[in-house]
């Protein structure tokens, strides 16, 4: 090259701008032109600097109002998220116990509690979907049912984290079985529930004969993050959700777990502390 | 209709990058996340207008430049009323002593006009290509060139101690 570069050449090669020949042209230029190398290094370090300055912004903590500006602008079935979550946690202080216990948790994690729900919004979309697309299902619910053994080995295998087969009878449920499932990362699990023909809990629905049999799922999977989420509930429609993510378990890394049906609250709550407690107790 | 989940995630996921962007501008750790905040405001009341083939956080960068450009009008404006000097407001806010960035360094970008500054952390800062960055100013990318290739010479000599090159009326042209 004969002519100077342009200075806005010069700026663009070091924003990597050019395309390969051009680049290629300037680079001869300036090996050629140690004064203007070292201008243009100048610039390069000037920039460097400018990013190694403003980095620590980026690993700053979201401020709370932030992150819940973006989840309280909620869908209608969503609007009153909070609240519904606050009267959880009522609810939870009321019920003692493994209550207290997440209640302590919800409130622990309260500061990231919308950014736990940012990164578990995904799979808890992806639970509800299951839920709708296997409690239907007359013939082939599950994959693997309740009386095989190996169900819990298997998908224990699978998840790499400890499925344990919860026993919901108190609440009026039984296993029906479970089944692997594709999550965004990796295999998630689903475990189905049907209500016991003769509810045991009082103020059960008593369904007619030929209606569909009241079902209930618990969705399971490897996190994406160490991090234990707050204990939350959310409801789509007919269908509610508790979620959470266990911190630690026995033979290995933590858990996720959402309970999804079409049952009130309380009930979903009731079936969703049992499940808790017996997570606890295997840990124990 | 509100907006969808995908999106809340996706938004959620600029907020970092933004309050950087926003810390950039103008420096006042408190007042850049209020900006941040309008961002978001904004692109939840808009979230029908991002295209999904697009970079979300290419779009949320160009909301948070015209909500910048907004506030400053809006403080230019409420200046002119109180008939103070008009001149004052379009100077670049001193930046805070406590935000812990290089005080030259961040003086001298302090220094930069605003049409300069923001070309220059868009591509240097953000990492943005020239069309991107043009994108988001809605600006030629020749003039993001021109922009960026004057930043950098001008911050150079501040931070050499020389006076920049430009005059006063220079620096606000193009």
């Amino acid at each position: 090259m004969t002519a100077p570069p342009d200075t806005e050449i010069l700026h663009a090669w070091l924003d990597d701008e050019l395309p390969a020949d051009r680049r290629a042209e300037v680079e001869a230029w300036l090996r050629d032109h140690p004064e203007e190398a070292a201008r243009v290094r100048l610039w390069a370090a000037d920039s460097q600097a400018l990013r190694s300055q403003l980095e620590p912004v980026l690993s700053e903590p979201v401020p709370q109002r932030l992150t819940q500006l973006v989840w309280s602008h909620a869908p209608a079935t969503l609007s009153s998220g909070w609240q519904r979550w606050a009267a959880a946690a009522l609810v939870f202080v009321l019920g003692g116990g493994a209550g207290a216990a997440l209640t302590w948790r919800l409130k622990s994690a309260n500061t990231s509690a919308a950014t736990a729900a940012a990164s578990t919004a995904g799979w808890i979309q992806r639970a509800a979907v299951a839920h709708a697309v296997y409690v239907p299902e007359v013939r082939h619910p599950v994959e693997v049912k309740a009386q095989e053994e190996h169900l819990s080995r298997w998908l224990t295998r699978r998840l790499n984290v400890p499925v344990k087969l919860f026993d919901l009878r108190a609440q009026g449920f039984e296993l029906v079985g479970g089944r692997l499932l594709p999550d965004a990362t990796g295999p998630s699990a689903q475990l189905m529930y049907q209500a016991i023909a003769e509810p045991v809990a009082p103020g059960a629905p008593s369904a007619p004969a030929d209606a569909k049999p009241v079902r209930v799922t618990v969705y399971l999977r490897k996190p994406d993050d160490d991090t234990p989420a707050a204990f939350r509930y959310e409801q789509q429609g007919r269908l509610g959700m508790f979620y959470w993510v266990e911190g630690r378990s026995e033979g290995g890394g933590p858990c996720g777990y959402a309970l999804v049906g079409e049952l009130p609250r309380e009930r979903l709550l009731a079936m969703a502390e049992s499940i808790f407690r017996q997570g606890e107790a295997a840990q124990r | 209709m509100d907006a969808p989940i995908p999106f809340r995630q996706q938004l959620l996921a600029t907020i970092p990058r933004l309050r950087r962007y926003a810390r950039s501008l103008v420096f006042d750790p408190s007042a850049a996340d209020d900006l941040v905040q309008t961002t978001l405001e904004r692109a939840l009341a808009h979230w029908h207008q991002f295209d999904q083939r697009r970079d979300i956080l290419v779009w949320a960068l160009s909301i948070a430049h015209n909500a910048f450009m907004d506030e400053r009008r809006r403080e230019r404006r409420s200046v002119a009323a109180a008939s103070h000097d008009l001149h004052a407001a379009e100077e670049p806010q001193a930046p805070a002593a406590d935000i812990g960035l290089r005080l030259d360094l961040v003086a001298a970008l302090g220094q930069l006009s605003v049409e300069q500054r923001e070309p220059l952390l868009l591509v240097t800062l953000e990492q943005l290509s020239y069309a991107e960055c043009a994108e988001v100013l809605r600006i030629p990318i020749g003039t993001v060139m021109s922009r960026i290739s004057r930043a950098r010479a001008t911050l150079r000599d501040l931070l050499d101690g020389r006076p920049p090159h430009a005059s006063r009326g220079l620096r606000r042209v193009v």
